[in-house]
């Protein structure tokens, strides 16, 4: 019992190590992926290659003034980023990054917690995170703060639905809403789900980019004009936080899509699950960032349009398509 | 137990905090929690799949709306105590909030004690479970309830339906 619970402990302390850790080189390589995308060099000068950056960063922002607009809600203005990076690091409670380890004649599982619909509490803290741009937005008075605010809420309302038929196709055909035995499946039959689901795939892909607000979906931050969005009023510590939600969202997302679509740890034997786990996260970070570089920003009517009416139908059609032969009938 | 008392307590104060705030902003921010705590509720009673629809569901959608519309209406507005157009309202309110509280207690009284009718069975509020009742026995139910959800997003594409070209403009649209 004891030492369940200091495992527990452990495994909590080293996923948000990782997580930070993820959080500071995923954006240090996204600036440097950019700077080469635009012709130039990114930060390269604190540390070789630019390697001791995130720290530089991290000390800058804990040292930068932390300032509240005089209208603001203090009480709300103060909880929204707290939610943002709460949400954000629950969910990958339940994504687990390798097989089950042996390890002194224990069994130990490497993820906090497996409940048997795994996939549905990744989804409902994940749209938990939402209030933390919502109400963030709303908090600091600021019309374009409350702006970004409003137009984030009605993107992730519409996103979350395509993204949620999205892996139903995956639920059907594993058999299970456990992230580990999805990926135990895929082990079993020798078959990665994204290749009878690559439509879905890349539905959940696109949307997944839309929740975690990115470019080509970055309106509520769109800051050509909303200044910043969401987060124009923060600052210092406050600002950081929203920004660390942001990337860990993006690193969810990524493990999300391997768990669900791509074999989570598995991989040829001659590397360690985790290692596989964490290679097939990081592929998935740089097409984050390439499409970053790449693509501009949604009109939002645009935007609204290719929720609704394109990737909703398409993932529906899809999803009945594949219960249909799941279930015998075709 | 003590996980009851303090689900409990804090699920209490969500809902007084709900009537009590002063902004609606607060009050729907404290329904949130109340939410939360009660998908907490479920976790205890072993109903996983239900306490992950009242997060996605409530919390995550419903919730979010609200927060939309309210947001939207409050921006920029002073706190101010409106006059209260109905009189009695928080009196009736009182009696009739009274009035349910006795009438659960009542209930919680007589029934506590008696044994509950055999455990649960295994895989109970599972979605495995959950599916088979909603598509097998109660399906009726949920077909009712998707209709309903139509009849209310037809209803609004009606309102919401564009004139037709040349026709004359409506005042007040």
């Amino acid at each position: 019992m004891i030492l369940s619970i200091v495992i527990l402990i452990v495994k909590i302390v080293l996923l948000i190590g990782i997580l930070m850790g993820g959080f500071a080189y995923t954006m240090l390589l996204e600036r440097r992926m950019l700077g080469f995308f635009q012709l130039r060099l990114g930060p390269n000068r604190v540390g070789p290659a630019g390697l001791l950056q995130p720290m530089a960063d991290g000390i800058k922002m804990m040292y930068k003034e932390d300032l509240m607009p005089a209208a603001a809600d203090p009480w709300v203005f103060r909880l929204a980023p707290v939610v943002a990076l709460t949400a954000a690091l629950s969910v990958d409670a339940v994504i687990p990054f390798g097989a089950p380890i042996h390890l002194l004649g224990l069994t130990i599982s490497l993820d906090i917690a497996n409940p048997s619909v795994g996939l549905l509490y990744a989804f409902a803290f994940s749209s938990l995170g939402v209030y933390g741009i919502v109400l963030g937005g709303w908090a600091s008075q600021n019309k374009y703060s409350l702006l970004g605010a409003v137009r984030s809420s009605a993107q992730l309302i519409s996103y979350e639905l395509a993204m949620g038929l999205s892996v139903m196709g995956v639920l059907v055909m594993a058999g299970t809403a456990n992230l580990e035995k999805i990926v135990q499946w895929q082990g079993t039959h020798h078959l990665w789900l994204f290749i009878p689901q690559i439509v879905p795939f890349l539905i959940f892909f696109i949307t997944a980019m839309a929740e975690t607000n990115r470019t080509p979906f970055d309106l509520p931050e769109a800051e050509s004009e909303l200044v910043a969005g969401y987060h124009t009023e923060y600052s210092g510590i406050r600002f950081a936080m929203y920004y660390i939600a942001e990337y860990v969202n993006m690193i969810t997302a990524s493990g999300l899509a391997v768990t669900l679509f791509f074999g989570g740890w598995l991989g040829f034997p001659f590397l360690p699950p985790i290692i596989w786990f964490l290679l097939k996260v990081g592929a998935f970070l740089m097409v984050f960032i390439w499409v970053r570089a790449t693509l501009p920003r949604f009109r939002y009517d645009h935007l609204m349009n290719f929720g609704w009416k394109v990737l909703l139908p398409i993932a529906f059609v899809y999803f009945l398509g594949t219960a249909a032969f799941a279930t015998g009938v075709l | 137990m003590i996980g009851f008392i303090i689900l409990a307590v804090l699920a209490l104060g969500f809902a007084l905090a709900v009537v009590v705030a002063k902004h609606p902003v607060h009050s729907a921010l404290a329904l949130v929690g109340h939410v939360v705590v009660l998908a907490v509720f479920y976790l205890l009673l072993k109903a996983e799949f239900l306490a992950a629809a009242q997060v996605i569901v409530y919390a995550g959608a419903i919730m979010i709306l609200f927060l939309f519309v309210v947001t939207l209406l409050t921006a920029g507005k002073e706190d101010q105590d409106a006059r209260e157009s109905l009189p009695a309202q928080r009196g009736i309110a009182a009696f009739l909030a009274i009035l349910g509280g006795a009438l659960l207690a009542g209930t919680a009284v007589r029934v506590a004690g008696t044994p509950a009718a055999g455990r649960a069975p295994t895989g109970y509020g599972g979605l495995l479970d959950m599916g088979r009742l909603l598509w097998g026995p109660d399906f009726p139910y949920l077909a009712l309830v998707a209709l309903m959800l139509l009849t209310a997003a037809l209803g609004v594409i009606v309102l919401n339906r564009p004139e037709p070209a040349g026709a004359p403009v409506k005042e007040g649209r």
